[in-house]
């Protein structure tokens, strides 16, 4: 059927041809049968004459015949007429203007065309007897007649012609039509197709979601029971450190001292722990500080080691001079541990993961070459490199994007290297990842350098001197867990600090009313009455704008931490925090609101 | 004297002349009349095929076609000649001459002449209602018309036609005839009107 459709021109063309040649043949019959008729016409006209004639040409009576000949000139088609008698000389006749004259001997003979004229020669008779001759000459047709048929035969060979090209016409257009819709068919198939694409990659995203819901719940679960483990733990070593304090000065014995540095260890791992759950469940605040790369590395290669596996060995490669990094040290602690679950999924047979650190530089021809928005400039560089399966050009392009995952589902959240860039990128800094199909993977990631000078000083080297206040400065304790409010007024209270307490925020409100002499509030950001931490410093820092605020939480909410960032401004301490950490951190507080009252003094 | 014969010698000499004149002129005239004849003798036949006879197989018996005349005879044997090889549908032509006439003698053509004996207007009647074609010639009596009677017209041999009297014999005669003749005495119209 297709290739009739694509034959149609031809069809029509040859259909065209056909009829031209049709109406050409038809012409040419017509004339030919219209040339018999005349013929016949004249030949009967000729005969009618001759029979008129005979009895002129039997009595000789010439003005008779030439009356009858004379009645030829009525017909318009007749341009010569003439009688001869038997002998064949002329009898009677006449000729139209600008015809030939007669000729002067005739007899008959068969019709002939002489130039477009039809002569006809008709003997007259009588009894048998041949007593002359008729002499007929005629056009075949008149030209209006002529000019009328041919017109009406070009005028149907025109219509026919047109009608088969009107044919063709739409046959071309209905063919275009049909391509038009074939094409569209094919889009429709094409877009069915990646609609059906579409629809499979959002159940792999839907699944993927599933799986971070899943992350997330359990994130919530261990954030909220490292939460409480904080505060038990705050008790705990709260309480050990005074004791040990309290043991230091007394005689009791470094026997008793070594056991309760024992214990403090024991809390102290079991807090790194809980650290670590909430660093997983990514409810601690980004609070980017200067960071000693090298030392956190080293802090987290037992961690990573036991990631890891045994089949894989872990070698760290950790440079001289590192300069420090700023950083959120629980988010990188994160990223390492990601980056280290993503190589051991890449060695699945062993392998060897190296951890590198060095300073770098990037300068601003390799800031324009990335695609990503990379500022020139200082950089400490952790690069991870596995000796695992590596990656083809194709997965690396979205190894970045959230839900990527190329594990099975269940097996990861596609949010490990989106974390990695997500953290680099809030960090200010950036990432880079290498990879060769069976080869194995490197990830490069830059943190910027950190240029702000922190006091090294206000690291807590263990030395037992730790700033104290003075009874002047007092500060209202909030929190609502009696143990750690009592543990936390007291450390306050050991560093010479007046303390005051409320276990809700309208009782916190209460006593700033009836105390004017507080110039710190310190306080727990979960609450109960209807007030939070945030909103009970919000209420209180309106009445009194002075007033210092300090926040301490097991983990932080939505409360003070926007995009996993605290609100600038805001002090925070996590918990569980030490004796030591409390007082540096409150002096700091104090002596910096000093600083700034004075300084446009 | 001398004058005298001068005079009649002169007088000799006209008469002469008259006379020779005269000859010449009875001359010319005979010849014209004979030229006549001969044209008139061919008419008899030529008119057969331009008029339909009632029956003609009964009228004509012994398969000739009868030209005849009655009375004195001017052709004597230029009409022979003239007829002489023709027929009439494929019947030859002979010549009867008649002195008297009773009555239809067979006769398909009568060149009435008439003669002193029986004048032509007594022939005439006696072929009324037969089925006879009369001819009649202006030269012999110029009263007596038959069906076809001769004239002469511009020195040439014409002839008026009685359609009437040929329609009341039963002869039909040719319109090609008709249209030919110098005058027509038509037929009543309530013979022409067809039945």
């Amino acid at each position: 059927m297709p290739r009739l459709w694509r034959l149609t021109p031809i069809i029509a063309l040859a259909i065209a041809l056909i009829l031209l040649v049709a109406g050409m043949g038809l012409a040419f019959y017509i004339d030919r049968s219209n040339e018999n008729r005349t013929t016949a016409e004249v030949t009967v006209q000729a005969r009618i004459l001759a029979s008129t004639v005979t009895a002129a040409l039997v009595f000789n009576d010439h003005d008779a015949a030439q009356e009858y000949v004379s009645a030829m000139q009525a017909n318009p088609e007749v341009q010569q007429a003439a009688v001869y008698d038997s002998a064949g000389r002329l009898f009677a006749g006449w000729s139209r203007d600008g015809q030939s004259p007669l000729p002067a001997t005739e007899h008959p003979h068969a019709p002939r065309l002489d130039h477009g004229h039809l002569i006809v020669s008709s003997p007259v008779a009588q009894e048998n007897l041949m007593i002359g001759t008729v002499y007929l000459e005629s056009v075949t047709e008149a030209l209006g007649r002529r000019i009328q048929r041919y017109g009406a035969i070009a005028l149907l060979v025109i219509m026919a012609v047109l009608l088969v090209g009107v044919l063709w016409i739409a046959q071309r257009a209905l063919t275009r039509a049909n391509v038009a819709l074939a094409d569209r068919a094919r889009q429709l198939a094409a877009a069915n197709e990646s609609l059906l694409a579409e629809i499979e990659q959002r159940e792999q995203i839907e699944a993927a979601l599933r799986q971070a819901q899943k992350m997330e719940a359990i994130g919530q679960l261990t954030g909220g029971v490292a939460h409480d483990f904080n505060n038990l733990l705050q008790v705990i070593l709260g309480n050990l450190e005074r004791l040990q304090r309290r043991f230091r000065d007394s005689d009791l014995g470094a026997d008793a001292s070594r056991l309760i540095a024992s214990a403090a260890r024991g809390a102290e791992r079991a807090a790194i722990l809980t650290q670590r759950l909430l660093a997983f469940s990514r409810r601690q605040p980004l609070a980017p500080k200067p960071l000693e790369i090298n030392k956190l590395v080293a802090g987290l290669s037992d961690l990573i080691g036991r990631t890891l596996g045994e089949s894989v060995q872990l070698q760290t490669v950790l440079a001289g001079g590192l300069w420090r990094a700023l950083a959120d040290a629980n988010q990188l602690e994160s990223a390492l541990l990601n980056l280290a679950v993503n190589a051991r999924d890449a060695m699945p047979s062993g392998g060897k993961l190296t951890i590198e650190t060095a300073n770098a530089h990037l300068d601003e021809a390799y800031a324009r070459t990335e695609s990503d928005e990379v500022k020139a400039g200082q950089y400490v560089l952790i690069q991870v490199t596995d000796t695992g399966t590596g990656m083809g050009p194709d997965v690396l392009a979205k190894v970045f994007e959230p839900f990527f995952t190329t594990k099975d589902i269940g097996q990861g959240t596609g949010l490990g290297l989106s974390q990695v860039y997500g953290f680099a990128k809030q960090s200010g800094g950036h990432v880079k990842i290498y990879s060769e199909v069976g080869v194995g993977t490197t990830v490069k990631l830059y943190l910027p350098r950190a240029t702000v000078i922190d006091s090294p000083l206000r690291d807590h080297s263990d030395d037992g001197q730790v700033p104290g206040g003075n009874s002047r400065e007092m500060i209202l304790v909030v929190e609502d867990q009696d143990d750690v409010r009592a543990f936390t007024s007291e450390t306050l209270r050991d560093l010479g600090y007046s303390v005051s307490e409320a276990a809700d925020g309208p009782a916190a409100l209460h006593t700033l009313e009836h105390e004017s002499r507080i110039r710190l509030l310190f306080t727990d950001i979960g609450l109960p009455g209807g007030i939070n931490g945030r909103q009970l410093a919000d209420q209180a820092r309106r009445r009194y704008p002075e007033l210092l605020v300090l926040f301490t939480t097991g983990y932080a909410r939505n409360a003070i931490v926007h995009h996993g960032r605290l609100d600038p401004g805001v002090e925070l301490i996590g918990k569980p925090f030490t004796q030591t950490e409390l007082a540096l951190r409150i002096r700091e507080i104090f002596d910096r609101a000093v600083g700034a009252n004075w300084a446009p003094g | 004297m001398a004058s005298i014969t001068a005079s009649l010698s002169r007088t000799a000499g006209w008469v002469v002349i008259v006379v020779w004149f005269i000859v010449r002129i009875g001359a010319v005239r005979a010849e014209g009349s004979q030229l006549e004849l001969a044209v008139k003798a061919t008419y008899l036949y030529k008119l057969a095929p331009f008029v339909e006879w009632p029956n003609p197989a009964a009228e004509f018996p012994g398969n000739v076609f009868p030209i005849c005349i009655a009375g004195r005879d001017p052709f004597g044997a230029v009409l022979d000649r003239a007829v002489s090889g023709q027929s009439v549908a494929g019947h030859p032509i002979v010549v009867r001459r008649y002195q008297v006439i009773t009555g239809n003698p067979g006769c398909a053509v009568v060149y009435i002449t008439g003669s002193d004996t029986e004048p032509a207007a007594v022939i005439l009647a006696a072929l009324h209602a037969a089925p006879v074609l009369t001819v009649t010639d202006q030269d012999f009596d110029p009263k007596v018309k038959g069906i076809i009677n001769f004239v002469v017209r511009d020195n040439r041999v014409r002839f008026q036609i009685d359609e009437a009297t040929a329609a009341e014999d039963g002869l039909t005669i040719s319109s090609k005839l008709l249209s030919l003749a110098v005058s027509v005495r038509q037929r009543p119209p309530s013979a022409t009107a067809p039945r």
